[in-house]
Formats: structure tokens, C-alpha cells, sequence
């Protein structure tokens, strides 16, 4: 309720000071991260609105296109910030291989532009035309091909945000390679919004390669899927390696089995001997598509909306143990094999305590192989009694307190959502 | 000794026994310096731990005296990070060199942090593995000093610096107390604490062991060497290859004097006459590399190369690559002192950055070499000086200086690889606001509330006199 007056105060200070055009009601996704929804023109803006609130305690969020936030918050924080506005490409050099950008730019609209240059930004999240930068870092968004061009992680070399007091704070820079000062990239990434907002990122870029196919095998067991995938990433430097389990495969018109789709890129020297050699190794069951077939189903493959399904989660273990992990969940899943990483779910909405011994119990099986467990996705009405986030270990949950504290010290930046109620 | 009472001593007696502690000063000298010789203190007593036990013991008993502490791999960093400023201990990793477990169905090795880097490649290459940050001196340096520094190396190009490799973390924080940060997965738990302590510089508390990613070896090479007259054409070269959108495993450069100092040092065959050499190799799958290698050698003679020359097998390639990282070295052979400038630029004013460098060569009167990551805009400019003559010392940190400023006017940085230290503290305003070093220096605390571990390092303090020539040098100016 406090919240609610605060947020209500709020807009009506920023109008003013601000422009009324500012401050929004939020979309019904929206509603569920945040009570209003504040879209400024400029960073200066964000500097001002971060005080205020810090004076006044008033919660706030960046809140992307509200997917991941919408899915995970308990209760909205008091204002979500959109960063709609601030979405300019700041400076994108082909010859240097580096862009900067405003954290409000997304994935799609990006790379749309530096296909000219036959470059991309090679993190592929679900449904990129909606993912800003902000969210691919903040949520640590990724995709199939983290198992080749790595992720957010790997590929970001500069950030400025607007930590407490309303500072533009910057570290990094714009050159490929750089060790001065400490590396607050990191510190931000994967912050789900809790240490301040990012405004702007600067990545390197990747070439596209000059041709890219997609294999489809299936299989009637995960195991000799899981066996496939081991052996082709063994022996050639695979884009992916993704397998979907039988229901999943079926969204694709694909047989309803366990599916291999893996992707290999390269020119058509390189194309044809590794479609040769995945012939030779895996035999003669599944097919490789055409180029146009590949693309399409490459986005079918990576688009799977998980916050469509009443509780999705996401495991992460070593590589070699997320079959074993994944077998024991018993769940629908799409496995990022060579990465250890994957995201499940069940299909039907549980019972409030069903849903919290699902989790527990796929947490279990994720801290047996020396892994964590994510929740991604989770009905409304279960949603209260999850905990989403694993839980660090004490030494290392100290330190993140103490980070957290240090960064945020009114505790205004979407607080009570991230690892252990931070 | 002075700051060090006998109880203290005797309590790290007990802990680690007489063989691992050195406390004479005519041992001590050794560590007076790492590879950034311009400035030189000794520590007033070396500790070596053999165990995270010991060391976070050590840690425990030198934070009940507050008393700061230094830490040190091999020794060989470049930017004076384990030089000792108000910080009495030295503690060093070098005794922890174990591989604990080589893990290849999850492509993870654990180590202790005092392992070499090449040893953990050597362990692994039989079957088909390597670990990809290779710094010219990784048959010397550590893991440890690696995380520290977040090192690179020629190969980082295609294949990321350190930060890109480790995946958890064992850190001594600087009460003792020991964490466990990250683990064997690729997705981490709550904040990236482990991206936060590599590249701290040893100020985040001390690394005991860390898992680490391996990769696989691809399945060829093709090593070019290209000869060509100046180093604007072997730069043009460069962003050609780049924009082709080959991206090659390593892509360096070395120019007429360095060329001329390894072929001296080594006669590995480079040709001495040629202004600039660039060093290509391009590695994947067989089915593509030959058509690769056509192209560059093409783009290379389109920018002027006078010859390009593809290594014939893998003793040719290992020869090329030994006359690379070993250009430090024959260095060494021109002048009696050097000094190695790290500044990095984006690719495409590295023409630029020449012409500054060899500017500043003539108005220092110094001879001033280039060995570089051309592929990445990682300079590392050479300065030849000699300390005995007055006044050299002076110029020649004041043509790095002038190099680092000119590189952060094109948009670069002080550093690409070598870490900020005590070499470039007085640069970081420069690339840095005063709230960007403040929620750094927050940052810092969150791991040493105190300021214990490795003061003086990274973030110059407010206030505090920046100047690099202070009076701790022993070395004449």
C-alpha cells in the first residue's frame, strides 16, 4: 500500500519537473514488476529520479520488456524504469569489431543493422526483438550458441549505469582488450537489476559466418541423444548442440523422440566436410536442412517461451551430469548440451505446495551434480511460496550482502528478488 | 623487520616451519621487483604456504597485527603488482602448484593457484586439450598471478583473456577466512563474484585455486609470417584480414627493431630487412584452413608484402612462436634497461599510434620498439633506456606516459593486459571519473574492508601524490 502512494507521489513530482509524458500506467505485464512505469529521455533523468527515490525509499526496477521481472517479483516495486527512450546506437565501428549502445536497444535491432557489415552481436535469448541490451546483461540472457561464441558475459567490454546517488558510473571501455580497474561489467551482469540501471553497454561483435546448417537427429532414448551430442562436440567445433525433449520436438513438426538439432557454420569447404563427418559419426537417421530451413527452425529452436508456461526452470550443472540431472527431473526440457545448462518445465499449473516440492526436488537433483537450480517462470498464484534463485554458499552470500549494501545502500534497486532475498 | 614483533614471528614459524619463511635481507633483494624494474622495495619477510590451511592461518595472524601483506606468483608481471608499498609481508603462491583434478568430460582442470600456466596446457595437450591464455612468460607465470592480472596472451584474440576461462574460485579473503566463489558451471549463483577478483590485482584477497575451462585443440594450424616494408602497410594488413571476417587465432606484429633484436637472439630465419613483420595463424577445420591462408597471403601482398611465408610443419610454427614470446628477452640484448608500455587503441588507429610512438621516440631521444596483438590494438611499445646514464630513467617514464595519454585519446586504455599496478596508478584519472575510482574502490572493500591486501595498488588513493618517481625508487633517475 505504501508503495502504491509512494509510486502515485512520485508521478506527480515527476510530471511537473520532469514532462508528463514521463510517467505511464503500466501494460498488464508490466503490472506485475511495477506500479508505474517511468520512460525518461535521458540519462539526467534517471540521475534525478534514483535521488528521489533514494530520499524517499520509493523501490524501482529496469524493467526491459517486463519478462523476466514480471515472472520472478513477488509484489511490483514502486516505479519501473523502461528504457524505451534511450535506445540509440552511440557508436558502432565494423573495422573495430565494437559497438556501444543505450541499454534500451534490443538484440534484434542491432544486429539488423550490423548485418550490412556482416557482424552480429552473437547472444541469441529467446524472441530478440523484444530483449534490450539492459536485459541481456542485467538478466544474463542467452541462447543456443553460447556453446560457440559464448555469452553476455564474454562478449561485454564496457558498461555505464546510475548506481546510488544517482551517479553515471563507467567501467570498461570501447577497445577489445582492457584490464585497467576493476571489472564492474561483471558486477553488473547477471544482477537482475539490484546494484543500479544500466544505461549503456559496449560489446564486441562477431562475424557472421558465411553459411550456417542445422542437423536434426532423433532419438528414442535422452541418453544416446546426450551421447550423440558428446561425441560431435568432441569432434568438431559445433555453433550448438541442443536437445529438446519429445514434446518439445513435436512443436517443431519434428518426430516426437528425442531431438538432436545442432548447428554447424563455416564456408561451404568447411560446410561440407562437416556434414560429412556428422554423417560418418551419427549415421544416416536424422537430416540437414537446406539454408532457409535451417534459419527457420534455428529460430523456432531458440524462441521457446518459457515464461509461458506455469513453472519453467533453469538447471545448471557440468556438462557431462545434465543428462543424469535431467533423467532424474523426469520434465519436458530443451538442453544446451555441451554448456551443462537447460531449462525445464511442467506444463500444467501445480498446487501451491506441489509447485514448492517440484522445486525442492529439482534442486536436490541439481546440487547432487555440483549445479543450482533457477526458477524462470512461475504462475501467479504459486509464485509467492518459491523461492526463484538458489542459494550461494555462506562465505560467498556474505560477500554478496556486503556487495549489494556497498551498491545499494537505501536498498531501492528491485529489492527482495534476487539469491536469498536480496 | 621492523614491523614484524618476535610473537609474530614465532607464530608463523609455527605455522608454516623455518624452510618456507625468508626474512634475510640479502635474500629478500629478489623480490624487490617484478618484471616493471623502474621502481624496487623489498619486503621486510617472505612467507611461501604450502596449503590454503597455512595461507588463510598466515592471512588470520597477519590481519590480528594489521598488518598488510603482498601477494606473489612467479614474479613476473609488468606492471609492478607485487611491488611491496606499506605492506611489510610478502605472500607467496609459488609452493601450491598442484593439479588437483583434470576433468576432461566436463573440459574443467582444478589447480592450485601457484600452478604455471604452460604446466596446465602440457598436461593436457596429449589428449587434444589446452588451456587459452598464453602470456609470453607462461612457462614461468602462475594461475594465480594470471587471475590476478587477468592475463592475455597472442592467442586471446580468437579465444578470450583470462576472465573468459575461470569458472570457480577458492579465495583466502584478507582475515583469513576462505570462500568458495563460482564452481564448475557455466551459470553462476547470485553475483559474478568471481569476474569481480579476476583482474583485482591481488587486492580482493589471495586465489588458492581455481577451476578452469580447457578447450579443444581445433584440428590445424596454418602460421603465416609476412614480411613487409613499413608498419602502416603490415596495419593495413591487419584491418583487411579482420574485416574479411576471418578471424584468425592470433594475429601479431613486431617491427624492424624488434625483428632484427630476435633474429640476433635466435636466427630463426626472420627477415631482417623488412620494416614490420606480422605473425598470422589461423586455426579450425583442415576442409578450410588452406583456402583461409590463400586469402590472407593475398591480402597481405595487396598491402605490400614482400613475402609471405607459411611454416611448413610443427617445428617451423613452434619457432615462429619462440621468436615471438621470446622478443622480451632479446630485448634485452640492445639496451642494459627496458620498459614494456601496454596501452591498447581500437584496431583501426593503430597507424595512428605508430606515428605518436615513434614521435615520442625522437623527442626523448630513446629507441623505442614494437611487439604487439595487432588483431586486438594491444601495444606494447618497448623503451630502451639505460639507468646508469642520468636523466634516462626520467624520459623514459615519460615517453610511456605520453604513449598511454595518446592511446586514451584515441579511445583505448592504459592497459590491455599487464594491469594498472604501481606503473599506471597515476594514469587511472585519466580513463576513470572520481565516482567511477569511488564505487571501485567500494567495490574493493567489499572483499578487504580494511585495506590490507596488496595496498597502493589499481586505485590512487584522493588526495594521495600520483606521481610515479617517488622516493621508494632505489634505482637513479
Amino acid at each position: 500500500m505504501a508503495d502504491e502512494t509512494h509510486s502515485s507521489e512520485l508521478a506527480k513530482r515527476i510530471g511537473p519537473q520532469l514532462g508528463a509524458d514521463r510517467m505511464r500506467n503500466p501494460t498488464a505485464l508490466e503490472a506485475n514488476a511495477a506500479r508505474v512505469i517511468f520512460e525518461p529521455a535521458s540519462v539526467d533523468e534517471i540521475c534525478e529520479v534514483v535521488r528521489m527515490c533514494e530520499t524517499d525509499r520509493i523501490t524501482l526496477a529496469p524493467i526491459g520488456a517486463a519478462r523476466t521481472l514480471s515472472q520472478i517479483r513477488r509484489s511490483p516495486v514502486a516505479v519501473g524504469i523502461s528504457l524505451k527512450r534511450l535506445s540509440r546506437i552511440v557508436a558502432y565501428e565494423p573495422d573495430d569489431m565494437t559497438v556501444v549502445a543505450e541499454a534500451g536497444l534490443t538484440v534484434s535491432d542491432f544486429n539488423a543493422i550490423a548485418a550490412a557489415s556482416r557482424q552480429r552481436l552473437p547472444v541469441d535469448p529467446p524472441n530478440p526483438q523484444v530483449t534490450t541490451l539492459g536485459s541481456l546483461i542485467g538478466a544474463s540472457h542467452a541462447g543456443p550458441l553460447r556453446l560457440s561464441e559464448g555469452t553476455a558475459r564474454d562478449l561485454l567490454i564496457g558498461i555505464r549505469f546510475v548506481g546510488h546517488g544517482g551517479r553515471v558510473i563507467h567501467g570498461g571501455g570501447r577497445v577489445v582488450k582492457n584490464v585497467a580497474g576493476y571489472d564492474l561489467m561483471k558486477v553488473m551482469g547477471g544482477a537482475f537489476g539490484t546494484l543500479g540501471i544500466i544505461t549503456e553497454a559496449t560489446f564486441k561483435v562477431r562475424p557472421i559466418p558465411p553459411q550456417y546448417r542445422l542437423a536434426i537427429l532423433p532419438y528414442e532414448r535422452a541418453a544416446d541423444a546426450f551421447g550423440a551430442a558428446s561425441a560431435l562436440n568432441f569432434a568438431l567445433p559445433m555453433s550448438h548442440v541442443e536437445i529438446l525433449s519429445p514434446s518439445l520436438g513435436a512443436r517443431l513438426d519434428a518426430p516426437n523422440k528425442f531431438l538432436l538439432m545442432t548447428g554447424f557454420s563455416g564456408t561451404s569447404l568447411e560446410i561440407g566436410y562437416q556434414a560429412e563427418k556428422i554423417r560418418e559419426l551419427l549415421g544416416d537417421a536424422g537430416e540437414i536442412l537446406d539454408v532457409q530451413p535451417s534459419r527457420e527452425r534455428y529460430e523456432m529452436l531458440r524462441d521457446f517461451d518459457w515464461t509461458a508456461m506455469p513453472l519453467a526452470a533453469q538447471i545448471a550443472t557440468r556438462p557431462a551430469g545434465l543428462e543424469r540431472a535431467l533423467n532424474a527431473c523426469g520434465v519436458e526440457f530443451r538442453a544446451h548440451a555441451g554448456s551443462g545448462v537447460a531449462q525445464m518445465f511442467v506444463g500444467t499449473t501445480p498446487t501451491t505446495s506441489d509447485a514448492r516440492k517440484i522445486v525442492a526436488r529439482w534442486r536436490e537433483i541439481a546440487h547432487a551434480e555440483r549445479g543450482h537450480l533457477r526458477v524462470l517462470a512461475a504462475a501467479d498464484v504459486v509464485r509467492n511460496d518459491l523461492e526463484m534463485f538458489d542459494q550461494p554458499n555462506e562465505g560467498a552470500l556474505r560477500l554478496m550482502r556486503r556487495l549489494k549494501s556497498t551498491f545499494d545502500p537505501a536498498s531501492i534497486f528491485n529489492p527482495a528478488c534476487f539469491v536469498a532475498g536480496i | 623487520m621492523n614491523s614484524l614483533d618476535p610473537p609474530l614471528l614465532d607464530e608463523l614459524r609455527a605455522i608454516l616451519g623455518i624452510e618456507a619463511i625468508v626474512s634475510r635481507a640479502t635474500e629478500l633483494k629478489v623480490y624487490e621487483c617484478d618484471g616493471w624494474t623502474v621502481e624496487k622495495s623489498s619486503p621486510d619477510i617472505l612467507l611461501m604456504p604450502r596449503s590454503t590451511a597455512e595461507l588463510s592461518a598466515v592471512m588470520a595472524a597477519l590481519d590480528r597485527r594489521a598488518i598488510a601483506y603482498v601477494p606473489r606468483g612467479a614474479g613476473t608481471g609488468l606492471s609492478g603488482g607485487c611491488l611491496p608499498l606499506n605492506a611489510p609481508a610478502m605472500i607467496c603462491t609459488s609452493k601450491m602448484n598442484r593439479i588437483v583434478e583434470i576433468d576432461y568430460d566436463n573440459r574443467r582442470v582444478e589447480v592450485e593457484s601457484g600452478v604455471v600456466n604452460l604446466h596446465v596446457t602440457n598436461a593436457v595437450k596429449a589428449r587434444g586439450y589446452f588451456y587459452a591464455p598464453d602470456p609470453s612468460s607462461q612457462v614461468a607465470c602462475t594461475i594465480g598471478g594470471n587471475i590476478a592480472e587477468n592475463s592475455g596472451g597472442p592467442h586471446t584474440l580468437k579465444y578470450g583473456v583470462t576472465t573468459n576461462h575461470v569458472l570457480g574460485l577458492e579465495v583466502v579473503l584478507p582475515d583469513g577466512e576462505i570462500v568458495e566463489l563460482g564452481g564448475p558451471t557455466e551459470e553462476r549463483c547470485g553475483y559474478d563474484l568471481v569476474g569481480a577478483v579476476v583482474g583485482a590485482e591481488g587486492t580482493t584477497g589471495i586465489v588458492t585455486r581455481a577451476t578452469l575451462r580447457l578447450m579443444r585443440e581445433p584440428e590445424n594450424h596454418r602460421t603465416l609470417l609476412a614480411s613487409f616494408p613499413d608498419v602502416d602497410s603490415a596495419t593495413r594488413a591487419v584491418s583487411l584480414i579482420i574485416a574479411s571476417g576471418i578471424l584468425p587465432g592470433a594475429l601479431e606484429m613486431m617491427d624492424q627493431l624488434i625483428t632484427r633484436a630476435v633474429e640476433d637472439a635466435f636466427h630463426v630465419g626472420l627477415p631482417a630487412d623488412a620494416g614490420a613483420v606480422l605473425i598470422i595463424e589461423l586455426d579450425g577445420l583442415e576442409a578450410g584452413l588452406t583456402a583461409s591462408a590463400d586469402a590472407v597471403a593475398t591480402m597481405a601482398q595487396s598491402c605490400g608484402a614482400s613475402a609471405v611465408k607459411l611454416a611448413r610443419d610443427e617445428a617451423e610454427r613452434a619457432l615462429l612462436w619462440k621468436a615471438r614470446k621470446r622478443a622480451f628477452g632479446a630485448v634485452g640484448r640492445l639496451a642494459p634497461n627496458y620498459a614494456t608500455q601496454d596501452g591498447v587503441v581500437p584496431r583501426t588507429c593503430l597507424p595512428q599510434i605508430l606515428r605518436v610512438i615513434s614521435e615520442v621516440s625522437r623527442r626523448y631521444d630513446l629507441r623505442i620498439g614494437n611487439v604487439f596483438h595487432a588483431g586486438d590494438g594491444n601495444l606494447h611499445p618497448i623503451i630502451l633506456y639505460d639507468e646508469r646514464v642520468p636523466g634516462q630513467v626520467r624520459r623514459a617514464i615519460d615517453a610511456g606516459r605520453d604513449i598511454l595519454k595518446a592511446c586514451i585519446e584515441m579511445g583505448g586504455s592504459l592497459t590491455g593486459e599487464h594491469g594498472i599496478g604501481v606503473e599506471k596508478i597515476g594514469e587511472m584519472p585519466l580513463l576513470f571519473s572520481p565516482d567511477d575510482l569511488r564505487v571501485m574502490t567500494e567495490l574493493r572493500h567489499v572483499f578487504d574492508p580494511k585495506g590490507r591486501s596488496n595496498p597502493g595498488k589499481v586505485i590512487p588513493e584522493p588526495g594521495a601524490c600520483v606521481e610515479v618517481a617517488a622516493p621508494r625508487r632505489q634505482v637513479p633517475i
